[in-house]
Order: structure tokens, then C-alpha cells, then sequence
């Protein structure tokens, strides 16, 4: 049984030369202050400027996107189960109580503004609240170090509220709250 | 309570769950990103001292089921695809007591009609330990109601979260080989073989240990806890072994339904709506094993069924597996 165990002593090293935080991991806040007067995806930076398709053909920017608006939201899609339970859970528990705000999904997998209407059709968002952004050239994804489940919240100065996962909405919620 | 102690508290967890109701889970799935992955089962039969297993998988993506279960096609000009080599090992280290250990490393494979990624990496793994409760002796003769006692195995398991999660140093979702959590299984296995057929049935209960979550694919963040939801896992299968010839090789076919429901995750408490999922699927496997039985080759198919209800928030897949294993004597 030498074999055996040499088998498993291997197995052992390989699992302990792996280790990752994700074996360890850690609760510090290890967030880096940033500086407020710079654009970035950060909170507190000034947000990145943007201008996209929706899937209606409409040139959409940063400034159209603010106007007469308290804020607006972004939420970043690849229209996945967990994408489709963020966008469903936003429809019924967050946009109704914020008239106010305007709230944009962002299609970046798609190649085409024909493409990301297809896609929102499939996942049943068409004629929902959700404005549909094109983000065919991942531009956005880019500027807003963003990932499947980002969800930006930027206020009429244009600054970055929130950039983060979405989660259960609550943080959400409680930042569009608390916009002036 | 920290990470240790949540593990030494669900260790403790599990240990009574396994006793109390003789049960102890085997992940029927080791962690890969969306819970698909090798098979936990790997037991040393009794004439071995060892078993060592490799397999592959590829995972074929084709669509997935929303919250309500209703099922949604792929995007068009997608192609989303998993292929993960499974490395197992077994050793029994009593007549009774056995452990083993499945290392998968996972690659990723991505692509839409207006990107494409690829990715690897290790993937969760998942330590094992079985005692056998009950022993099947007899296989050949049922002459009396005793002759028809199952085999029963149970033991705990540990998912180790090796592979790269969301909160790890991930750029993105599509690197991700892993979700991030420690999970505590019991698992209870029951097999009764009249020959030459033979019906399992796998069940397996886990518990995630919740942990600090301080950067989000790579990012860092404002610090929270999280935990993922309960997990129950059951698989039956029924099996039918062919002896070719008079030499004694078999093969031998299955077929299987599997069941997966995770509750909902929680963050700082708080229940994160239509986190969990739920999942069906149907499977077939033929193995041909040789004479002495030391080796044995094998290829299954698992199957999801593209229908509304048979799965809800889940990406509904096609896993098609070729494994070869080998019993140390």
C-alpha cells in the first residue's frame, strides 16, 4: 500500500500548494479610498460617460440617460438564471417605489442591437420598465469594472453611488433611498 | 464565531445528522460554478484496499429554467460549454471504514455572439468518509426475508472550496471554476443487488459554513457574510449487468434520476430571494468491467429535460462522462 500512500500525500500537497483565501477568507474591508474629484467605477468617483444603443434603435448617453432624473441605475445582464432572478426581483420590489429613477439592463454578451432584443424578448423584458442597453463592444462592461449581477446607482451629479453585486436588493434599495 | 469554529460546529452537525437518521450526504455533484460535477460515490469494493478513478466531463450548456420554471433557450450564437477532468482516489482503511478524495480541474468555455472567454482552474473538491452499516451478502440467493438487507453506507463529506469563486481573485464571472463555500454533507447510501440487477438510492443533506465576503470577482467591497442554502441531493438507479461470454466480463447499465434543490442564500442574515435553485435530470451510464474486476470503463450521459418545471433557476445542461477505475488489491 506504499503507492497508496504516496498517492495521497500527492493528492495532499496539491490540495494545500492550491490554498486560496477562498480557504481562508478574510472579512477586512480592504477597500482603497478613492479620490473623489476622478472618473472611475468607484464609489465616489465621477461616473464614466457612455453612449449606447437600446434595443429600440435610440442613441442613449450618460446625460440623456440623467435627464430629469434623480438617478439612474445600471445593471449589468448576461441573461442568466441569476440575471433573470436580480432583473425580476428589481421589476416587483424595487422600481415601483422609485418612480424617480431610471433603471437601464446592459446587455454585454450581445453582438448586435437585434441580438440584445432577442435576448430580452427570450427572458420575457420586453415592455418592462427596463430600458435595454447594447453594450456590444463591452465599452461599458469595461468602464464600470462590471460583471454578471453589477448594479451601479449614479446620482444627477453624475457620481457613483453603489458598484456592486446585487445580492438580495437591500443595499439597493437603501442607496436609492437615500438619494438627494 | 470564526471560520474555524463554524467548521468544527458543522463537522459536529453533520456527525449527528449522520447518526440520527443514517444519513450522510455525498455530494452527488462536487462544486463546479453551477453545481454540475463528478460523481461523490467512489467506494473500494471488498476485495480491494484502494480504487483510483479519472474521468471527463463535458458540460453542454442549452439554456436554463427562470425562478417560476419556466424554461428559457440560450441566447442565439451561444456556446457555453465545461469540460472538467475528475481525479478520484479511495482507500479502505478497515473492513468497514473507507475515505476518499475527488480533485476536478475545471475549463471553462464561453461564447456569445459578441464575446467569448476561456478559463481553468482546480475545482471545489470533495472529501469523503464512509462507514458501511450494512453489508448486502446475499446477491445470488433470496430464499428468506433477511436474504433481501440492502447494502447502507453513510458518511459525512467536506466540499473544500479549491476553485476560483466570485469572491475570489476572479475578473469575471467567467472565470469562475468554483463557488466559494465549505459544505458540510451527510450522505447515506442504500444498494440492494439481486443478480443481475441491482437498485441504489444516494441521499445527501448539506450545510453550507458561512464566511466573510470582502471582494466581488476580484474587486474589494464593503464587507458581509454570506451563506448558501440548504442542499438535498437523491439519486435512484436501477442497473442490469450483461455477462459476456463465460469469461465473467459484464457489462452493465444504468439508468438514474437525480433530484437537486438549494434553498435560498443568506446575507447577514437576511434571505436573498430566488437564490436557490432546483434541479431534475435523467441518466444513463453502461460500464464494462473485466474478469477480476480490477478495471472497469465507463461512459453515462446525464440529461436535463428542456421543459418548464423540471428546474428553476438553474442553467439546464447535458453532462457526458468517460471514466476508467482501477481497484488496488
Amino acid at each position: 500500500m506504499l503507492f497508496a500512500r504516496k498517492w495521497y500525500v500527492l493528492v495532499l500537497l496539491i490540495l494545500l500548494g492550491a490554498c486560496g483565501s477562498n480557504l481562508s477568507p478574510s472579512g477586512d474591508d480592504k477597500r482603497e479610498p478613492v479620490d473623489p474629484g476622478t472618473v472611475g467605477p468607484g464609489v465616489g468617483q465621477i461616473a464614466p460617460d457612455f453612449s449606447v444603443s437600446d434595443i429600440d434603435g435610440n442613441t442613449v448617453s450618460k446625460a440623456s440617460a440623467m435627464s430629469a432624473k434623480k438617478g439612474i441605475v445600471l445593471y449589468f445582464t448576461m441573461w442568466c438564471p441569476t440575471c433573470d432572478a436580480h432583473m425580476s426581483h428589481m421589476l416587483d420590489n424595487i422600481i415601483p417605489s422609485f418612480p424617480e429613477v431610471g433603471f437601464y439592463a446592459v446587455d454585454y454578451v450581445s453582438s448586435s442591437v437585434s441580438g440584445a432584443r432577442s435576448a430580452a424578448a427570450a427572458s420575457g423584458f420586453i415592455g418592462t420598465p427596463f430600458t435595454i442597453l447594447a453594450d456590444t463592444d463591452q465599452t461599458m462592461l469595461d468602464d464600470y469594472d462590471a460583471t454578471m449581477g453589477t448594479t451601479v446607482v449614479i446620482d444627477s451629479d453624475g457620481i457613483i453611488r453603489m458598484n456592486e453585486d446585487y445580492k438580495d436588493g437591500a443595499r439597493l434599495k437603501d442607496v436609492l433611498s437615500g438619494l438627494p | 464565531m470564526n471560520i474555524v469554529k463554524k467548521l468544527l460546529y458543522s463537522l459536529i452537525c453533520a456527525a449527528l445528522i449522520t447518526g440520527a437518521a443514517l444519513s450522510a450526504p455525498t455530494s452527488a455533484y462536487a462544486g463546479s460554478c453551477c453545481g454540475g460535477g463528478s460523481p461523490a460515490n467512489l467506494l473500494v469494493p471488498k476485495y480491494a484496499r484502494a480504487v483510483a478513478d479519472i474521468s471527463f466531463d463535458y458540460e453542454k450548456y442549452d439554456g436554463f429554467w427562470d425562478q417560476d420554471g419556466k424554461h428559457i433557450p440560450d441566447l442565439q450564437g451561444s456556446d457555453l460549454r465545461q469540460y472538467r477532468v475528475n481525479m478520484g482516489f479511495a482507500y479502505r482503511f478497515s473492513n468497514r471504514f473507507q475515505a476518499s478524495l475527488i480533485v476536478p480541474y475545471v475549463w471553462n468555455k464561453n461564447t456569445y455572439s459578441g464575446l467569448s472567454s476561456h478559463s481553468s482552474g482546480l475545482g471545489d473538491s470533495t472529501l469523503s468518509l464512509w462507514y458501511e452499516a450494512l453489508e448486502d451478502l446475499s446477491t445470488w440467493r433470496i430464499k428468506t426475508a433477511k436474504d433481501m438487507v440492502p447494502s447502507v453506507n453513510i458518511g459525512p463529506s467536506l466540499l473544500i472550496p479549491l476553485g476560483i469563486s466570485p469572491y475570489d481573485d476572479a475578473e469575471g464571472s467567467f472565470d469562475v471554476c468554483g463557488r466559494g463555500f465549505y459544505r458540510i454533507d451527510g450522505n447515506v447510501l442504500i444498494e440492494k443487488t439481486i443478480q443481475p440487477w441491482n437498485l441504489s438510492l444516494l441521499f445527501s443533506y448539506g450545510k453550507y459554513i458561512e464566511r466573510p465576503v470582502n471582494r466581488e470577482y476580484g474587486t474589494y467591497k464593503e464587507p458581509y457574510d454570506k451563506v448558501l442554502g440548504d442542499r438535498i441531493s437523491t439519486t435512484i438507479s436501477l442497473s442490469y449487468a450483461y455477462y459476456i461470454g463465460s469469461g465473467g466480463d459484464t457489462l452493465t447499465g444504468s439508468v438514474s434520476y437525480a433530484y437537486l434543490h438549494e434553498e435560498n442564500a443568506k446575507i447577514d442574515g437576511s434571505e436573498m430571494e430566488s437564490s436557490g435553485f432546483m434541479k431534475k435530470s435523467i441518466g444513463g451510464s453502461v460500464v464494462y468491467s473485466g474478469t477480476d474486476s480490477d478495471w472497469s470503463f465507463r461512459g453515462a450521459w446525464s440529461h436535463t429535460i428542456k421543459r418548464d418545471g423540471w428546474g428553476e433557476s438553474f442553467p439546464s445542461t447535458d453532462i457526458f462522462t468517460l471514466g476508467v477505475r482501477y481497484a488496488i488489491r
